[in-house]
């Protein structure tokens, strides 16, 4: 009996395990390619389409665009040699010649043409048509020559000569994305929604090939598996996507390789301007003295953010360091709200002043960051109720309006003219991301010069006064700009960090010692 | 048994549609627009109107839900609002990953529940039954999002034997399936070491001793058939646990399986891809339960049905 029920058990074993075992693990990765992980999966890579940060960075790397923003936010030529604006309304482009998309196919002005044409057109359904409504018409003039005519002057237009090329007739990709092609350093080989993407060299790249095989994007959401994952050498690369407590074991427990750079990406609190205590100027400023910005640096981001001042970083062209700032002062934030009619009804004793909502999501360190304010404001009399939202919820309550004050971040700022889209008084939503209702007559007057002036130095004149007024009137409360953290192989050569994130120096890196497959 | 069988196959549609018709309701209830999530926030007004109105969006809820309806009556779930794809495609291409993690992991929790249950019942109030009482208290006590990275370090970084993450061959599903499977593994363990000590003192134990037959023939063939009807109604409940519980799992393992995309498709507010999923796991939970009990009434043949 017992030797009967015994081979019962293994044939049930057996039968339940041998299929299985039949599919042995293969490596995953492909000699000589890299692999970068990621916390979230990039959307739609067809440049017609690419949002998301992912998305865009991605995507530089297969497609090529007319002109590119280097580390400095200055656009540099990429598939336009050179291009002059023959007036305040007409753009030329003179298109590199010998440059070929991945079928072979050379890259002329009819592939530019159709792209655009392709984006203004509604029924592509493109996101990017928005930023596009003031293009008139694209002209072929030759077969390397091109014309953009718009319908008015609009400074900030050559931002959108950033958008990648597609070749002529390539149809919106609906679905699963294969087959799309550019003519960037590397080829699309698979792109697996939520999984991966991968990216192979491109051997007739006209700037010359890649010195890495390709690139294997792998989205892995937990914040402790990336980083598992990295001690293991099953990643390469992350940047960014490491959550500040874990650098620390990461440099002491493995060999990485660690950049951390100034970043532009730009934390701040906003505020409801229709609030009846927030539309005060005096109460702003005051939650501007209250906010201790450089220990939530300190502790919570373990150094990783520098004290902003504004919108622009440092290293952007317009950045205009004198502006009125708000050192950690709770003295003086309780001075600020005495006069702005809100005293203390009991001095230090537990009644506030006044109630404020601040909203933010789920992620742990916001939640954080959000208790520490809390204490913070409650030590000047002001009441924080923190409210934590799953992120679709919380954006909504924030387009809509529908908060006191809350905190999310800008990342990848380019041109000045942002700001018309957030503190112009015909921004409000639908129109545009002017959330808190920001009016000021003076702003709105000079957002406008700013977007029809075409000379760099009046642009930079009138963008310093705006940044003067919105420090001086705070419908934002800066925080930090982050900075950029690159943890990597230390193998890897020749990569140079973008402050806005950007991974297009990806192109020129390299291994400094033959990588086993993984 | 057959009228039993038609019974509950009436049952398994209206059931269906009862979840399908809370979930497309509640789905709407949520804020957020799938629109902007499409076109972008710098879409004009206009230009989000003409797709809100092409999505059929700008119809009422109940229009919507009619022709969900439709849709479904001819196998139509539509396609995705932010992949674009096909709906169907989209789930079929995730689901066999989250049945095959959810089968390892029931597999995994049945063989270490029936032999920790049993050894426990048979060497009861020995120090044999103390370590199985004690580790299926630690397990139901673990959450996965804690176990599942301690399992990584310990057998992926330190002995470095097994992937971190990912889907691959049988050595990616290991660890997954013994985080899903731990807690169910624990709750089975229980459950099948009290039904054991239940029956073993019923009298026909004692008459099938009388018998002289050896005492594993005892404990197998009559005591642990006895004592399976409540474990394996509690299987076929913790099957639908372990469909939700995948969610944690395939996030912390990199499991590319219907969880993850579940999740993706509520932030992104994408109706007819959360219906989709939604669909998938109902029906398996519904067909699961189906089954189970009809394997109740084969263990026990006395079991009839609501007459």
């Amino acid at each position: 009996m017992v030797k009967k029920s015994k081979q019962y058990i293994l044939r049930a074993f057996v039968c339940l395990w041998i299929p299985l075992a039949g599919c042995l693990s293969q490596p995953q990765t492909p000699p000589g390619y890299l692999v970068v992980g990621l916390e979230s999966s990039p959307g739609r890579l067809d440049p017609r389409y690419a949002t998301d940060a992912n998305s865009v960075r991605i995507g530089a790397l297969v497609f090529n665009s007319l002109v590119r923003a280097d580390e400095n936010s200055r656009l540099q030529p990429d598939l336009a040699e050179r291009w002059e604006a023959v007036d305040e309304r007409t753009y030329l482009f003179h298109l590199r010649n010998g440059v070929t998309f991945h079928n072979g196919k050379p890259l002329t002005a009819a592939d530019v043409k159709y792209t655009y044409d392709s984006v203004l057109d509604p029924a592509t359904r493109s996101p990017k048509r928005g930023p596009l409504q003031t293009v008139e018409a694209v002209e072929i003039l030759g077969r390397y020559l091109i014309r953009f005519r718009l319908t008015a002057p609009h400074a900030p237009f050559l931002e959108n000569a950033t958008l990648g090329i597609v070749p002529v007739g390539s149809p919106p990709v609906r679905g699963l994305e294969v087959n799309l092609i550019g003519s960037g350093p590397f080829t699309l080989e698979e792109h697996v929604p939520g999984e991966k993407v991968v990216l192979k060299s491109n051997p007739v790249y006209w700037e010359g090939p890649p010195q890495i095989a390709g690139i294997v994007f792998r989205v892995i959401p937990d914040a402790i598996v990336r980083v598992l994952e990295f001690k293991k050498g099953t990643v390469d690369f992350v940047q960014n996507d490491i959550e500040p407590d874990m650098l620390p074991w990461l440099e002491s427990h493995t060999d990485a390789a660690v950049k951390i750079d100034q970043g532009t990406t730009f934390q701040y609190i906003g505020t409801n301007l229709d609030h009846p205590v927030l539309r005060l100027r005096e109460v702003r400023q005051a939650i501007a003295h209250a906010v201790d910005r450089e220990a939530v640096i300190r502790h919570l981001l373990k150094g990783l953010g520098t004290g902003a001042t504004g919108l622009l970083s440092p290293a952007h062209w317009a950045y205009e360091p004198r502006v009125p700032q708000y050192r950690f002062d709770p003295e003086q934030a309780k001075r600020l709200l005495d006069q702005a009619g809100f005293p203390d009804p009991d001095g230090d004793g537990p009644l506030p002043r006044f109630t404020l909502s601040y909203k933010t999501t789920t992620l742990d360190l916001r939640r954080r960051i959000a208790e520490a304010f809390k204490e913070h404001l409650r030590r000047v009399g002001i009441e924080l109720e923190v409210r934590t939202y799953e992120w679709g919820t919380f954006y909504e309550d924030i387009k809509k309006g529908n908060f006191h004050l809350y905190s999310l971040a800008w990342v990848g700022v380019t041109d000045p003219d942002i700001y018309y889209n957030l503190f112009h008084s015909d921004s409000f939503p639908p129109n545009g991301d002017n959330r808190g209702r920001y009016r000021n007559r003076e702003t709105d007057a000079l957002l406008e010069r700013g977007r029809r002036s075409l000379v760099s130095a009046e642009r930079k004149r009138i963008y310093s006064q705006v940044q003067h007024i919105l420090a001086r009137d705070l419908p934002y409360i800066p925080l930090w700009w982050t900075k950029n953290v690159v943890v990597m192989n230390p193998t890897i050569r020749g990569f140079i960090p973008y402050p806005d994130g950007e991974l297009i120096s990806l192109k020129k890196a390299s291994f400094s010692a033959a990588k086993p497959p993984v | 048994m057959k009228r039993y069988l038609s019974q509950r196959l009436l049952l398994f549609f209206p059931s269906l549609l009862g979840v399908l018709t809370l979930v497309f309701f509640f789905i709407h209830l949520v804020p957020g627009d799938p629109v902007e999530v499409m076109l972008g926030e710098s879409a004009s007004a206009s230009h989000k109107e003409a797709l809100r109105r092409e999505l059929g969006l700008n119809e009422p809820v109940w229009m919507q839900y009619l022709g969900f309806l439709k849709g479904l009556a001819v196998g139509d779930l539509g396609r995705s609002l932010y992949h674009q794809g096909k709906v169907m495609d989209l789930v079929l291409a995730r689901f066999p990953a989250t049945l095959e993690l959810t089968l390892a992991a029931m597999a995994v929790a049945i063989l270490c529940a029936f032999s920790l249950g049993i050894l426990a019942a048979w060497k009861h109030r020995t120090w044999v039954d103390r370590c199985a009482l004690f580790f299926s208290l630690l397990g139901l006590a673990m959450p996965n999002f804690w176990l599942g990275p301690l399992l990584i370090i310990a057998f992926s970084i330190e002995f470095g034997f097994l992937p971190v993450s990912g889907r691959g061959g049988l050595s990616h599903l290991i660890l997954p399936a013994l985080t899903l499977g731990t807690a169910m593994a624990a709750l089975l363990t229980r459950m099948i070491r009290s039904s054991l000590l239940d029956v073993i003192h019923e009298d026909y134990i004692q008459s099938a001793r009388a018998k002289g037959l050896s005492e594993l023939a005892v404990w197998l063939k009559h005591a642990l058939r006895n004592s399976l009807l409540p474990v394996t109604t509690i299987l076929g409940l913790q099957f639908g646990s372990l469909l939700a519980g995948a969610v944690i799992t395939e996030t912390i393992f990199t499991w590319p399986g219907i969880g993850r995309l579940t999740i993706q498709a509520i932030q992104t507010r994408d109706y007819p891809l959360v219906q989709g999923c939604v669909l998938v796991i109902a029906v398996c939970y519904l067909v699961v339960n189906l089954f189970i009990d009809i394997l109740c009434r084969v263990i026990d043949p006395r079991i009839s049905y609501g007459r």
